[in-house]
């Protein structure tokens, strides 16, 4: 599993984040951080993740 | 680093009830400065600084402090101050999470047959009739009813609940002080209206409406509490009538100022979606969002204390001539408008919302051709949050 963002679309709202603060985080400087490649166990997490971009940025390549 | 004193921004004064987020003052005080002084905090004007400030950590979503600033006690008061909106940090996003999947973009396809059955309905009733009051006979039948679509609450309950919504709804307006009895009485029957559905929807078997979502979740008081659960439900009941009611009166209102576009909408209806978020931009029901800084902090050589309320102007970010060309137009491609707030409270009923007003304003265009001002509309002060009271139009009526 692979998760990618667009950084064009993404407005860093957070809401990531929040659903799966595992996977995504801000870094000091602000900017998005995510798990590029994380285990098949946090494919819940990323989808729900994925789901509640406001700016719908997040996909998962399987 | 120089330092720019508050005392050099330009002043608008918010309290007044003329106060117009569109004129001629604001536009003046954005070409001056991205941000203006006001008798209450300060206010954000452009593009940049709304962006970023609606997002910066540093910030707390600042509609926490409206019982303190109102004196404001009783139902409402205690509901406003525990929901979702006004919670910060671990507590928030963990009814964030909870709340999320009831509100999934997935649901959108389930529900636009429902939607384009309930605007077809509601344009029945006036069509032949070449006239209508758009708020009473459809932006708010419409609204209220996709609540009790998603709900899953019995349709028949609608005028009820608009009703208390709109009771609900002055707690947030410039009278509040008078209406404070009714405010509240409102609250207390949303309160036992909720508490009804919610001990029906238990004998229910589990399923994947909210508030069947919400019950699985209260299985565990820890992780959803009873009193959580009636005050989730009671939001998203309020929460999601006069945000759309307004914006859609706003909507209609923005294209009988610009008639071409209507026209271009009824020919395009694959327009719809661009159309619902090029009114947002121009002319959002939710003409600024608050903030509250949490530390000494400070924005282009601006010092902002601790404990300042910020008013971020999304109309005024929306129309920003540094970002956007001048004029409204539903074919150019836009960036991102404040219609829906941003960051972490981000407006929880987007992709509902969103839903519904695309399949209204595609319907509408299709049926509702020519469509004109019958007399005198009455509006909400062009501020805070804003829409038609009454909206009576005239259009060519459908032949019988």
């Amino acid at each position: 599993m692979k998760i990618c963002v667009d950084l064009v679309k993404c407005q860093l709202h957070g809401q990531c984040a929040i659903a799966a603060p595992k996977l995504f985080s801000f870094g000091e400087d602000g900017k998005l951080q995510w798990v590029e490649q994380p285990d098949e166990s946090a494919r819940r997490e990323a989808e729900e993740a994925a789901d509640v971009c406001p700016e719908q940025a997040i996909t998962i390549e399987d | 680093m120089s330092e720019t004193a508050a005392a050099e921004l330009p002043f608008l004064n918010l309290s007044d009830p003329s106060f117009s987020i569109r004129s001629h003052v604001v536009r003046e005080a954005r070409d001056r400065s991205w941000c203006a002084r006001t008798p209450y905090g300060l206010a954000v004007l452009r593009y940049e600084e709304v962006g970023k400030l609606l997002r910066d950590p540093r910030l707390r979503q600042g509609s926490y402090a409206w019982p303190a600033h109102n004196q404001a006690t009783g139902r409402f008061a205690e509901w406003w101050l525990a929901m979702l909106l006004n919670r910060i940090g671990e507590d928030h996003a963990r009814l964030r999470r909870l709340a999320n999947p009831a509100f999934s973009p997935k649901l959108i396809g389930a529900l636009k047959p429902k939607f384009e059955a309930l605007a077809h309905e509601l344009i029945d009733g006036f069509a032949k009739r070449g006239r209508c009051d758009f708020m009473a006979e459809f932006s708010e039948p419409y609204a209220t009813r996709v609540i009790c679509i998603l709900l899953e609450l019995d349709q028949s309950e609608w005028r009820n609940l608009a009703d208390i919504a709109g009771e609900m709804g002055l707690a947030l307006g410039v009278t509040y002080k008078q209406d404070v009895a009714r405010v509240n009485a409102a609250t207390d029957r949303l309160y036992d209206y909720v508490q009804r559905v919610i001990a029906l929807r238990r004998k229910r078997p589990p399923a994947d409406d909210f508030v069947s979502l919400l019950l699985q979740a209260n299985e565990n008081k820890d992780t959803l509490s009873d009193q959580e659960l009636d005050d989730m439900v009671v939001l998203a009941v309020f929460g999601g009538i006069d945000t759309t009611r307004n914006q859609l009166g706003l909507a209609l209102g923005m294209f009988i100022d610009n008639p071409a576009q209507w026209q271009l909408l009824a020919e395009q209806p694959e327009l719809a979606r661009p159309a619902v978020e090029e009114v947002m931009r121009t002319r959002p029901t939710t003409t600024w969002v608050t903030r509250e800084t949490m530390e000494d902090i400070t924005v282009n050589d601006l010092p902002i204390k601790k404990g300042t309320t910020l008013h971020l102007f999304a109309e005024s970010a929306g129309t920003d001539p540094a970002v956007f060309t001048p004029g409204f137009d539903i074919s150019v491609k836009r960036m991102p408008h404040f219609g829906f707030g941003g960051g972490t409270h981000h407006c929880l009923g987007h992709f509902i919302a969103r839903g519904d007003m695309t399949e209204a304003l595609r319907i509408l265009a299709q049926r509702i051709r020519n469509p004109r001002y019958d007399g005198a509309a009455t509006w909400l002060p062009d501020s805070g949050n804003t829409g038609a009271v009454k909206l009576p139009i005239l259009f060519d009526a459908e032949p019988t």
